[in-house]
């Protein structure tokens, strides 16, 4: 088993409040992990940490170590835009740049220089595909995104993050804002897309949880109770707080 | 219960009094508007029409005209008109990039304290009097542009000039764009700008990728209001234009003549028709704010609806 990350001894601090304590955490590479627990409790938190997406909120303090392909993401020697190319992320609210559907995928590789105009469109057309989309949206790839339905904005901006073929896709409850339907063809997609990518999912929904991950970390006042296998996390938790989680007892 | 319909009558009778209100002020400020257009254009149109007092003046010599001369009785706006969208044009371009960068820099870049700092400063600016302008115009943007112009061989009138204009009314239009920047760009959602930097975007390529093109249909109302204050702006304009007789003027270092200056200079010493033809002058300055921001507001949409 290859590790993405290693997580080891995190703690969170925004201000003077402590968000996050303590976490240590191994995530596979190319398998589903899940994040659930109660709201409040350091599931986004925890997660923008792997893309240090928190180094933008003012008064945000963090220690212990992530590792990812031999160094620590904290560190000096890790560069941000790098880390970033390489970790994409998909938010709660679908966020499409006020643009074509076209220069929202395009934006993430021109940003890095790419300015040859066969290899954009490929890239367009191939993270459109990817994410079931093409079909929908060939006819209007230059007319603005903001004219999409709200899941195919979601669908779009995870093709925006895979145009720039990332390790590592993070999600934020990323069907909390849709549909039955469209909940439904992101589901499909996540399984989809874990043949080629890690993803990192934050969920408040279990069933869909169960579903689409392989492992399972249980969130509860910014520590981790409990991580495993989904299976084991579903039916036979260890922690007596995970499994009145599980069986609806709060939440 | 009982107390509860009271309340509830009540609040309707306010309500209909509150409506009432607010249509009569409706009705009195647009009838304002009206009654000030209609003075205008009736004595604006006067000298064109038959048996008019001191001689009907030919409408289309008028418009066209490259010469204007009340020594002369000889009156042409045509090179004026051109003149004004010069100028204008001209002062929104020197100060389009500069605001638009300074309301990045206060809204997105700058430390706290010295952006508000900076947006006060921006603030006054836009408070400080036209003619407060135009004696600082009159007394050191003419003397730069003479200077500029002794450099290149040209002589200048004391260094009123088409170029003093400009500069002049790219900094009276700075106040108004910034602020309209600064508002719109603190307007665009901080979670396309999330988006922009999870993909590995610079903090710069941010800002000018996603948070400019967001901002963009603000930015451009900023713009059309500049652009009305530098058609509109009559005393600071006529401290430095110079009011040539003819045109139109296309040297920066050439004095000019704008419709305001046109109108303004020598105003109170004057009667019969050079005071008459004055309004005839506003009326083509109103049409020309007209279709002026006609056109750019159906670019706005355009670029709006673009995205
Ligand atoms: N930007 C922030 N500044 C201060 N406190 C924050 C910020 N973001 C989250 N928090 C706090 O940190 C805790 C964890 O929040 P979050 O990670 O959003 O939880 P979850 O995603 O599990 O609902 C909450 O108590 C929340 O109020
Ligand atoms: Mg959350």
């Amino acid at each position: 088993m290859e590790l993405c990350f290693d997580v080891k001894n995190l703690n969170l601090w925004y201000g003077e409040k402590q968000a996050l304590t303590n976490i240590n955490m191994a995530i596979e590479s190319n398998a589903v992990t899940a994040f659930i627990g109660p709201s409040g409790c350091g599931k986004s938190t925890f997660l923008r940490c792997l893309d240090r997406m928190n180094d933008l909120i003012e008064g945000c303090r963090i220690s212990g170590a992530i590792i990812h392909q031999g160094i620590d993401i904290f560190s000096k020697a890790q560069d941000i835009v790098d880390l970033r190319t390489k970790v994409g992320m998909v938010f709660q609210k679908p966020n499409p740049f006020p643009m074509s559907v076209y220069d929202n995928i395009a934006y993430g590789p021109r940003c890095q220089g790419l300015k040859d105009r066969k290899k954009l469109d490929e890239i367009v057309i191939n993270s459109l595909k990817g994410v079931a989309l093409y079909d929908e949206v060939k006819d209007r790839l230059h007319d603005s995104a903001l004219g999409l339905s709200g899941g195919q904005q979601q669908r779009l901006c995870i093709a925006r993050a895979i145009a720039m073929s990332p390790e590592v896709i993070l999600m934020d409850e990323p069907t909390s804002a849709l549909d039955p339907i469209s909940t439904n063809k992101i589901e499909d997609l996540i399984l989809e897309l874990k043949k080629d990518y890690t993803i990192v999912i934050v969920t408040h929904n279990m069933q869909q949880a169960a579903r689409i991950s392989d492992y399972t970390a249980f969130f509860l006042l910014g520590e981790v109770v409990e991580m495993d296998k989904t299976d084991v996390i579903f039916n036979t938790p260890h922690d007596k707080r995970t499994e009145n989680y599980i069986t609806g007892r709060f939440g | 219960m009982q107390i509860d319909n009271r309340c509830v009558k009540r609040n309707k009778l306010l309500d209909r009094i509150f409506s009432w209100l607010f249509l009569a002020m409706a009705v009195l400020s647009a009838s304002f508007i009206v009654v000030i257009i209609l003075f205008v254009f009736i004595k604006g149109i006067s000298p064109f029409l038959p048996g008019y007092e001191y001689g009907q003046v030919d409408l289309l010599a008028f418009l066209t005209g490259t010469v204007y001369r009340q020594d002369q009785g000889v009156y042409g706006v045509g090179f004026i008109v051109i003149n004004t969208l010069i100028a204008s044009f001209l002062a929104l371009l020197l100060s389009f990039p500069i605001s638009v960068l300074t309301a990045l820099f206060i809204a997105k870049i700058a430390p706290k304290h010295l952006a508000t700092g900076m947006q006060s400063v921006v603030e006054l600016l836009a408070s400080v009097p036209s003619v407060v302008y135009g004696v600082f115009a009159a007394g050191v943007i003419t003397k730069i542009v003479d200077a500029l112009a002794t450099s290149f061989g040209y002589v200048t009138y004391g260094g009123s000039s088409l170029l003093a204009v400009i500069l002049l009314l790219a900094i009276m239009i700075f106040p108004t764009l910034t602020s309209m920047s600064i508002t719109a760009i603190r307007a665009v959602s901080p979670d396309i700008e999330q988006a922009s930097l999870a993909l590995g975007a610079t903090k710069t390529q941010t800002n000018f990728k996603v948070v400019l093109t967001a901002a963009k249909s603000g930015i451009f109302a900023g713009a059309i209001l500049g652009l009305g204050r530098a058609y509109g702006e009559a005393t600071a304009v006529a401290m430095v234009a110079g009011n040539k007789l003819f045109g139109p003027t296309f040297n920066p270092f050439d004095i000019t003549r704008t419709l305001t200056s046109t109108m303004l200079v020598g105003l109170k010493e004057t009667t019969g028709l050079d005071y008459d033809i004055r309004f005839s002058v506003g009326l083509v300055l109103i049409v020309v704010i007209f279709v002026s921001n006609a056109i750019l507001n159906a670019v706005k949409k355009r670029i709006g609806n673009q995205v």
